[in-house]
């Protein structure tokens, strides 16, 4: 009985810690770029492809990812696009929208390589209003290098997770259409029994 | 067991991976949402003077509600269903009511999203006129205004709301013939209207309308400015007039709300309101009809993560002296009554 207490309070600990991990590294992976701004910057090697080749590719991915944004071209070969996600506060049973963050997303093409970067994210918080809906407030924006201003470390640490994946997920796809993977799911043939012959 | 414990341990460790991830949801599967106030009183005069809504109980540590609302959205179908248990959601809030027999729904509707800018919705709603609402959540101040006591809390009916732009929005609805029921009286005949309008960053307006044979006439202007970070100011107007099925007479009246954020967890607001009262047959929670009252409330907000501490004072003024208020005894006729409030939200 002694071996199963102990193996319980092993098991707790690394779920504890396994948990708080997860979350540290999706914060660790916004950095501070020279103006003490949170951004996600990543510059990714592509041999072999052309940078106009990799312009049309990242503006493909920016008139998909945030569709309802016109991407701009203020750079020879870049695109620039903003949008806006969603992020969570509470856990299990109380999570609820928090608030949106809203981003600009940066994406530049050379021969061979390209770079990526998200940045101006600023946070405007959600409350609930008189029917019950999650809404944002007006005129409240926190940029997210201030949010421990205004919030809680433990609130902040979470949105910043949060927005650290959501970055991590955006390179990713990003990723996929740079490579000009196929983005459609392949339709599988129905598989059809022969019930005639038997 | 070694093996099970390991299993069990990798299970927990992807299920959190997979959580930490999962941030781009549009919408949470069940959203659970409310709160919890209790509050103590103590009006100097020592007994209850002042008639607007909650925080009625004389010397005495009370109850607010426990307030609980679901709420999910499956595509563009959504429904809320929001129900208190306590006296503020109760007998507080259901004016013809004396009991706290049962527990009173706040919000019970289902809507659907026509297209991205246009919106349907039916049900039991809380009411879109004036700046307060019954959910302690949504206010500054504990205590609340003559003009939110005397307007609808809730109105029963169908409305579409069609959204031009983020800088404005129009709603139009037909609703049950009285407020704050379940049911019509007979008919469902008093319209309703929002426009809504942005003119600037931080600045929302929305100008109300809810007529109606038996329900009456309301005008109303709702809107709030977050100036600065720190400063915020709103406003509420409105005007009331009984229809002549019910009688003759009404209201009007006038609130501002400025509030000053002054660290981190701690905001002041005041709130000052004039609220007069029409000639004629209709009584109100407040000074006799063509009279008036001036109210002062000068409120604290302290955050404590989801609780929040709210001292508050206030001084109501009446215009004659027969309005209502009287001094310690219940007796002697005053011209002004003023309490002192401590409360405690905790949202969730």
């Amino acid at each position: 009985m002694a071996y199963l207490y102990q193996m319980k309070k092993l098991l707790i600990a690394l779920i504890c810690v396994s948990a708080s991990h997860v979350a540290f590294a999706q914060k660790e992976l916004l950095q501070l770029d020279e103006t003490n701004k949170y951004v996600y910057y990543q510059v990714v090697d592509k041999p072999g492809v052309v940078a106009d080749t990799l312009y049309n590719r990242s503006l493909t991915f920016a008139k998909t990812a945030v569709p309802k944004t016109k991407p701009q071209n203020v750079v020879a070969n870049a695109v620039v696009t903003k949008g806006k996600f969603l992020v969570y506060s509470g856990s299990s049973v109380v999570r609820k929208e928090g608030g949106e963050v809203s981003y600009t997303l940066f994406i530049e093409s050379k021969d061979q390589k390209y770079r990526y970067k998200v940045s101006d994210l600023i946070f405007t918080p959600y409350a609930r209003d008189r029917f019950g809906n999650m809404v944002a407030i007006p005129g409240v924006e926190v940029p997210l290098e201030k949010l421990t201003i205004k919030y809680s470390q433990k609130e902040a640490d979470n949105y910043l997770a949060q927005t650290g994946a959501f970055c991590k997920q955006t390179g990713e796809t990003l990723k996929r259409y740079m490579d000009k993977l196929s983005n459609i799911r392949k339709v599988e043939p129905v598989k059809k029994v022969a019930t005639d012959k038997w | 067991m070694k093996k099970k414990l390991l299993l069990l341990m990798s299970l927990a460790t992807f299920a959190f991976a997979a959580q930490a991830q999962d941030t781009t949801k549009a919408d949470p599967p069940l959203t659970i949402s409310g709160s919890v106030d209790t509050y103590y009183k103590y009006d100097f005069s020592k007994h209850s003077n002042i008639p607007t809504s909650f925080a009625s109980d004389q010397n005495s540590i009370s109850i607010g509600m426990i307030d609980l609302a679901l709420k999910k959205k499956v595509g563009k179908a959504a429904f809320v269903g929001e129900m208190s248990f306590g006296p503020r959601g109760q007998s507080q809030s259901i004016p013809p009511s004396t009991t706290d027999g049962s527990y009173h729904v706040q919000n019970l509707y289902v809507s659907y999203d026509v297209t991205d800018k246009f919106n349907l919705t039916g049900g039991y709603m809380a009411t879109f006129m004036g700046y307060e609402v019954i959910s302690p959540v949504g206010n500054f101040n504990y205590s609340t205004s003559y003009l939110f006591t005397n307007g609808p809390f809730q109105n029963a009916g169908f409305k579409a709301t069609y959204l031009f732009s983020d800088k404005a929005s129009l709603m139009a609805g037909i609703f049950n013939d009285a407020w704050n029921v379940y049911t019509s009286v007979s008919k469902v005949n008093t319209f309703g209207a929002q426009l809504m309008l942005a003119p600037a960053k931080g600045w929302t307006a929305y100008i109300n309308l809810l007529t109606g044979t038996l329900s009456g006439t309301e005008i109303d202007l709702t809107t709030s400015y977050q100036i600065t970070d720190a400063f915020k100011l709103g406003l509420n107007a409105a005007d009331f007039s009984a229809a002549s099925a019910v009688g003759t007479g009404g209201f009007s009246g006038i609130a501002l709300y400025p509030q000053i954020a002054v660290a981190k967890d701690v905001t002041l607001g005041l709130r000052g309101e004039y609220f007069k009262t029409k000639t004629g047959s209709v009584t109100t929670f407040g000074p006799a009809p063509g009279s008036s009252v001036t109210a002062f409330t000068l409120t604290a907000n302290i955050k404590s993560g989801p609780l929040t501490l709210i001292p508050e004072v206030r001084l109501d003024n009446n215009k004659n002296i027969t309005d209502g208020f009287t001094k310690s005894g219940g007796v002697t006729p005053t011209k002004s009554a003023s309490q002192f409030v401590l409360a405690a939200v905790y949202a969730f």
